[in-house]
């Protein structure tokens, strides 16, 4: 039935907090990926975002609704670079290439490539606390890419980068997400990240966190940071967010 | 491309600084002064000890033959290193020990990690673990040789019973305290069952799995100088064995020198893993905060 799905989100509501102290951090969420879709999740802090690939990577369970990710293999990089401290770089992504069943011989070969990708081919013999916060989400993304899964989830991976470095990912992410055909659901609160790299923005908005909005991107690639349609695009995406928030106010107002 | 070139112009007048060179003529000289900077405070705390025992020595609070000077006591320590008995005796404790401990080590880990795993397990032998640990040692021994007679396994069975839940509660904690972002992180890059063991928690745990050994090595060794002192095997010379014989034969001078063997060898082996908890830290940048 769901020949061309990636992932299905049904009704999902995610209430966290027993007694007195509830958050309610999603609410009757619903949501289709399509098969070899590039899909952003905008929203502002807290509407939900890392709750929902959580949820996505089956890492929680959904308070009630479902989520089904079709026998695909899921990965996920995280907000935090949760670097495995014992290990060094290359160890790290050495662990991730074993956990996908890649044979040990390719393993120098890979790290060696995945290393170059996120622009760091020095740090392989360096330990994670030796890395910059920047330093380390990079080794987290390289440390996502070696596994070899069918949807890749990631939760604002380069909100610690300087702009220049930062570019060059977007096209690496790009080229990864052509050359293997996967999946992609990619957190950001950046607006002009999102249009620059989706085909669909899905919009989201907190208290309680849900979709309040799906806009699909139809700029040709390649694309860049500058173009003047991405920029006009993140107009239109910032504006609809201000819309949304001036509506959810509106709401909170009347009740 | 322009703001790449640029900077690399900036930096070009200052590659000819002289800053690298001195570097590699510094580090031979640091290396020693590094060395006495570790060492001269435990050598100032055997310098007062020793200071403060000639002086009571040289009060006379107690008689000559059973309180004697340091200087007779080092001579009797001196002449310890050559007798083949001393050796046979520093052996037979030694081998104890490394035996005592090498199954509380086994048995503290099956049971560490099969606690730690299982909830049923956990509730009936986890609090028990922590009783026994509080339990001082030398209350076994009555018991022990009961079971065993005055034989080595009675030593043995103390031995074990005083350092394995030391070694088993160090592995439990370090299990339970496995950071969760990690654990998730595991669990999607496709870590499960035993790979998640063998590739994540374990290693996480190794911290404190390492300082729960050096505290199983304290009281595998205070159990295994009640045990020596307790259960005298006659055709066996040992550390313990030689304290009750010149107590016996109230030769203070050689009963202090065997003291000092068991206090060195105590504080040797504690600093070995010390040194191995702080590579374990160092690796995981945890050094730095300490000291
Ligand atoms: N484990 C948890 N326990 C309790 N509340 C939680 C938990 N995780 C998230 N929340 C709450 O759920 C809401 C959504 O959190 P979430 O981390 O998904 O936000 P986000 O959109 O990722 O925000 P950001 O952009 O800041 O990362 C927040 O109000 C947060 O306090
Ligand atoms: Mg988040």
């Amino acid at each position: 039935m769901s020949a061309g799905v990636a992932l299905t989100v049904e009704n999902v509501t995610k209430v966290f907090g027993g007694h007195g102290q509830r958050t309610t951090a999603l609410s009757q969420v619903s949501l289709k990926v399509a098969d070899g879709d590039f899909v952003c999740l905008l929203g502002r802090s807290g509407c939900g975002k890392s709750t929902l690939l959580s949820l996505l990577a089956g890492l929680t369970q959904p308070t009630s609704g479902s989520v089904d990710t079709h026998g695909h293999r899921v990965g996920m990089m995280f907000q935090d670079a949760n670097l495995f401290p014992w290990l060094t770089v290359s160890g790290n992504i050495e662990l991730a290439l074993r956990l996908s069943g890649v044979p040990r011989q390719s393993w120098r070969d890979r790290v060696a490539e995945l290393l170059e990708i996120v622009q760091l081919p020095q740090a392989g013999d360096k330990r994670p606390h030796e890395l910059s916060g920047g330093m380390r989400q990079r080794v987290a993304l390289a440390r996502s890419l070696a596994q070899d899964c069918r949807i890749l989830l990631m939760d604002e991976p380069f909100a610690a980068l300087d702009a220049i470095t930062r570019d060059g990912m977007h096209e690496h992410i790009e080229r990864i997400w052509i050359e293997r055909g996967i999946t992609v659901v990619f957190v950001t609160h950046n607006v002009r990240e999102a249009a620059r790299l989706s085909n669909r923005v899905v919009v989201m908005s907190p208290s309680p966190g849900r979709i309040v909005d799906d806009v699909a991107i139809a700029l040709p690639r390649p694309r860049r940071m500058e173009d003047a349609a991405v920029a006009e695009q993140s107009g239109i995406l910032h504006q609809l967010m201000d819309l949304h928030d001036t509506a959810s106010a509106l709401e909170r107002l009347a009740s | 491309m322009t703001l790449v070139s640029h900077t690399a112009e900036l930096a070009t007048p200052r590659t000819p600084l002289p800053t690298p060179a001195p570097e590699p003529a510094e580090a031979p000289s640091r290396q020693p002064r590094r060395v006495w900077a570790k060492v001269w405070p435990g050598l100032l705390a055997v310098a007062l000890a020793v200071a403060a025992w000639q002086i009571v020595f040289w009060t006379g609070w107690k008689p000559d033959y059973v309180l004697p000077s340091p200087g007779e006591v080092g001579a009797e320590l001196l002449a310890f290193l050559g007798e083949p008995k001393f050796w046979q005796a520093l052996g037979n404790t030694l081998a104890r020990a490394v035996l005592g401990f090498a199954l509380a080590l086994l048995i503290g880990t099956v049971l560490g990690i099969a606690v730690s795993a299982s909830g049923v397990l956990r509730a009936a032998i986890g609090s028990m673990l922590t009783g026994l640990q509080t339990m001082p040692s030398i209350a076994w021994f009555p018991f022990a040789i009961l079971l065993f007679g005055l034989t080595e396994n009675a030593i043995t069975f103390v031995v074990v019973l005083g350092a394995a839940p030391s070694i088993a509660n160090g592995l439990i904690s370090g299990i339970d305290d496995v950071p969760p972002p990690l654990l998730q992180t595991a669990k999607v890059l496709g870590a499960k069952g035993f790979t998640i063991y063998r590739y994540v928690i374990l290693p996480s745990a190794l911290l404190t799995y390492v300082a729960g050994l050096k505290q199983g090595w304290a009281f595998a060794w205070r159990s295994l100088m009640a045990g020596e002192l307790l259960v005298i095997i006659a055709s066996k010379p040992s550390l313990g064995v030689q304290l009750q014989y010149y107590r016996e034969f109230a030769n203070a001078p050689a009963l202090l020198a065997i003291m000092i063997v068991v206090l060195v060898l105590g504080t040797v082996f504690d600093g070995l893993f010390s040194k191995l908890t702080e590579i374990v830290r160092r690796n995981r940048g945890l050094g730095a905060t300490r000291l």
